[in-house]
């Protein structure tokens, strides 16, 4: 099975190639057999790199020591679960994982597309199995090969990092490859919709789609590093601004802005260039994601090992694409002249163009501080880093910025927002933003930018919620309905825009969350069972921490541990106690890894850290003597947010993406649509 | 086409805004992002610069790692990576990464401040374990 994954893995390149080969030959000279062929190529690596994916789960479960690969992310008493998540432990393995990631979403578009949309297919399947070969390149020819063999069998392997044996680590890693793979999918519409120069809306319809399913996986594995973050490294926080991580919002917010900029081009026939600039842009950004991890080029928890092939050849490829995409772009550019122009600031082009600017403004803030180290030790010689104030610094801002367009997008006129439009729409948000403010005031919250964010949540709720109290009520009455299936209607008739605004509620959720930090509170003591720590929350009540010592449970996997167990009362009563653990995996003896103890209640969670215990072995031989320990104990505030957020966001986003019975064309742009006039008529599909 | 005018104004303005941002910004949360080397020749050129804010990326001297008793303060050493004999004694007072010890050649970043004493006080300690990302075979037969 480990051969057969290898030799298959050898055999996928050569079909690739071929593949693309026949694809642009054939879509260039109408040659349906080379065609026919290049589809049946790109089922064909799929299939081939499933056989090669089975072949490195097999070597893991397998303890095939002998493979490189296997030998330093496994050993034998590793549970089954985490050796099957060898396939993306490491650099090796994650390669194959994205190439057969894209080979699967490659075979679903063009298994999807081939009948109704013939004419993009010979270019989609070139440009898709392009991409694969070039991962397989790297596979084979960059000193990566998973398949490595050793001149011997050692008896164990290394392990695996004890922070990746954690369920959200599990699950982080593959949602953000789907993210980012599936992404490739849209550009490669793009491009061959620049290369057969069909460049009416249907490119748009089928992309649209795509990017939204690639944006749903993106904005999930972000969150799920966020939670593993929370949970796995014991330090309190959810969020770095590591570069890795950085590099895995940029895609996510240029995805953002053309989820935006698409509803301008459909609706208003404008931004076409831009449009193809920002699918070309996002798909960069994903092969850069990869590049930041993989090559090792900037400083980072992420990191695999400095591989300056890999490097190279990423930046090559990285060129390479960028160049021809501007020169297609360069090529077809009378084709994509706007049909209209923006008349009026007041308008909700002039809003989602406002929108699309900020998110790439972002991205771009976020890229040069990720990468000044980088430019500035290449213009002066020593390097000059930007970390966490920077990135919090120049965010809130553009943060806010999007938060109040979030509200004022949705319900702003096309074309030119009369005075009424905008007095009937905002007057009551703004009341109800301006009022949060007041009573959070009054109640005690003065820190100036988490108000701002507090109130203007509160806005784009209550935008939404009037939004959907209307559109119900509106439904009811002229169909007769009653309330819920009125609102059941009126959601399923236009899913992409009800679920859109879903999303948004999750996304503002998750804002509330992040202005929360700003009232975190926290304690570091040192204490003997039997003593207490007590912390109070910004809500007003106290919880109080008695210590109840410590104890050396077997686990699986692990040498030893040491559990600290603290039962805790909150204003006096009982709740559920806290367990706080040190623990030494098998194969990593020297770095006792922490587990925290967390009480999530709806506002807030209890975090509990063994800090230190000052006699670590002791404990792990059940002394009595050695107990005494240090903890830090938080109060985060509103964290759990960011998780009900990112299930809004879920929810959301399955409603925007699910399959509507019918058309996948466009309603037709119409071309009478008067002032004021409710824009959602022409977004559905 | 008037309005288009007036837009671009409005792009001008973001784009203005966005590079206010970023200069303010940089300008004043920027730090050195040194080598251990580079520190000490850096110091000693110029005394100031114990007063500014450096990043330096070094490795823990292994053995070097202690706590006092109760003392919620870490005392370890930082070498650099190619001159093991340039280094100096970091303060910490806060977490360590699990990734930190001192018993492997664990790869540092430490943040914060070079005192006139010649003690590093660390805000933030950042740990990456080289070796144990991936081995070469002499390694996995040893």
């Amino acid at each position: 099975m480990i051969l057969l994954g290898e030799l298959a893995l050898w055999i996928a390149l050569p079909v690739g190639i071929w593949g693309a080969v026949a694809g642009f030959v054939g879509g260039r000279k109408e040659r349906g057999d080379l065609v026919l062929s290049a589809e049946y190529s790109v089922y064909a690596v799929f299939l081939l790199l499933i056989l090669t994916s089975v072949g490195i789960i097999t070597a893991f479960v397998t303890d095939s020591f002998e493979y490189w690969y296997v030998a330093n992310y496994s050993n034998r008493e590793l549970p089954t679960f985490y050796k099957v998540s060898g396939l993306w432990a490491g650099q090796r393995g994650s390669l194959v994982f994205w190439a057969l990631l894209l080979s699967f979403f490659s075979s679903a578009a063009v298994f999807t597309n081939r009948a109704k949309n013939r004419e993009f297919m010979p270019y989609v399947a070139g440009i898709l199995l392009t991409i694969s070969s070039f991962f397989l390149v790297v596979l084979l020819f960059a000193d990566v090969n998973p398949f490595e063999r050793l001149p011997f069998a050692p008896a164990d392997g290394r392990g695996l990092n004890p922070q990746l044996q954690n369920y959200w680590m599990t699950i982080h890693p593959p949602t953000l490859y789907l993210g980012f793979t599936a992404f490739t999918i849209p550009f490669a519409f793009a491009m061959s919709a620049l290369l057969s120069g069909k460049l009416d809306t249907r490119w748009i319809v089928i992309t649209r789609r795509w990017t939204l399913l690639s944006w749903f996986f993106l904005a999930n594995g972000i969150i799920f590093g966020m939670r593993w973050a929370y949970e796995e490294l014991g330090w309190g926080g959810f969020w770095f601004w590591d570069p890795v991580e950085n590099a895995s919002v940029l895609p996510w917010l240029t995805a953002t802005a053309f989820l935006h900029s698409i509803q301008i081009q459909e609706n208003r026939g404008m931004l076409k260039v831009w449009n193809m600039g920002l699918v070309t842009l996002t798909f960069l950004l994903t092969i850069f994601a990869t590049f930041l991890t993989r090559s090792g080029l900037i400083e980072s928890v992420h990191t695999f090992a400095e591989n300056t092939t890999i490097a190279f050849i990423f930046l090559a490829f990285m060129g390479l694409m960028a160049g021809v995409s501007i020169l297609l772009i360069a090529w077809r550019y009378p084709h994509l002249k706007s049909e209209n122009q923006i008349q009026s600031f007041l308008s909700r082009e002039s809003a989602f163009l406002f929108n699309n600017l900020i998110l790439l403004g972002a991205a771009f803030t976020i890229m040069w501080g990720t990468l000044f180290p980088l430019i500035t030790e290449g213009l002066t010689g020593t390097a000059i880093a930007v970390g966490p104030p920077f990135f919090n610094r120049v965010n809130l801002p553009i943060g806010l910025a999007l938060l109040a367009l979030m509200g004022i997008g949705p319900v702003i006129a096309w074309r030119r927002a009369s005075r009424r439009n905008l007095v009937k729409n905002f007057r009551m948000p703004v009341l109800v933003g301006v009022m949060v403010i007041g009573a959070l005031f009054l109640r005690g919250v003065h820190h100036g930018m988490a108000l701002l964010t507090f109130g203007l949540s509160a806005f784009v709720m209550t935008i939404i919620i009037v939004e959907f109290v209307k559109g119900t009520k509106a439904r009811a009455r002229i169909e007769g309905e009653g309330y819920f299936p009125a609102f059941y209607h009126l959601v399923s008739r236009n899913r992409r825009r009800w679920g859109g605004y879903i999303v948004h509620v999750g996304v503002v959720m998750i804002f509330t969350a992040f202005a929360g930090v700003a009232f975190n509170r926290e304690v570091l003591q040192t204490i003997d069972p039997g003593e207490t720590i007590t912390i109070e929350s910004p809500f007003g009540h106290e919880y109080v921490l008695t210590y109840q010592g410590l104890s050396s449970p077997r686990g699986e996997n692990m040498v030893r541990q040491a559990v600290a167990l603290m039962t805790v009362a909150r204003n006096g009563r009982p709740v559920e106690s806290l367990r706080a653990e040190k623990v030494l995996y098998v194969k990593w003896e020297s770095s006792p890894i922490t587990n925290v103890g967390v009480n999530s209640y709806i506002l807030e969670d209890l975090y509990l850290i063994l800090e230190n215990v000052n006699d670590l072995n002791g404990a792990f031989e059940n002394d009595a003597g050695a107990q005494r320990a240090t903890f830090k104990v938080q109060v985060n505030v509103l964290v759990g947010w960011i998780w009900y957020g990112g299930f809004v966001i879920t929810l959301g986003g399955i409603i925007a993406m699910w399959p509507s019975r019918g058309s996948t064309t466009p309603a037709p742009r119409s071309k009478t649509k008067t002032e004021g006039e409710r824009p959602a008529l022409a977004a559905r599909s | 086409m008037k309005d288009n005018g007036k837009f671009f104004v409005g792009l001008g303005g973001v784009a203005l805004v966005v590079t206010y941002l970023i200069w303010t910004g940089v300008s004043q949360t920027m730090i050195y992002y040194l080598t251990p080397v580079e520190l000490i020749a850096r110091v000693e050129q110029d005394p100031t610069f114990h007063h500014v804010g450096v990043k330096v990326s070094g490795r823990v001297e292994r053995g070097s790692w202690n706590r006092a008793e109760d003392e919620l303060l870490h005392h370890f050493t930082v070498t650099d990576l190619i001159d093991e004999s340039v280094r100096f004694p970091v303060e910490y007072r806060d977490i360590l990464p699990d990734t930190f010890n001192d018993t492997e050649n664990v790869d540092v970043v430490v943040e914060g401040r070079f005192r006139e004493d010649g003690v590093f006080e660390a805000t933030i300690v950042l740990a990456k374990c080289g070796s144990r990302y991936e081995a070469t075979a002499e390694e996995l037969l040893g």
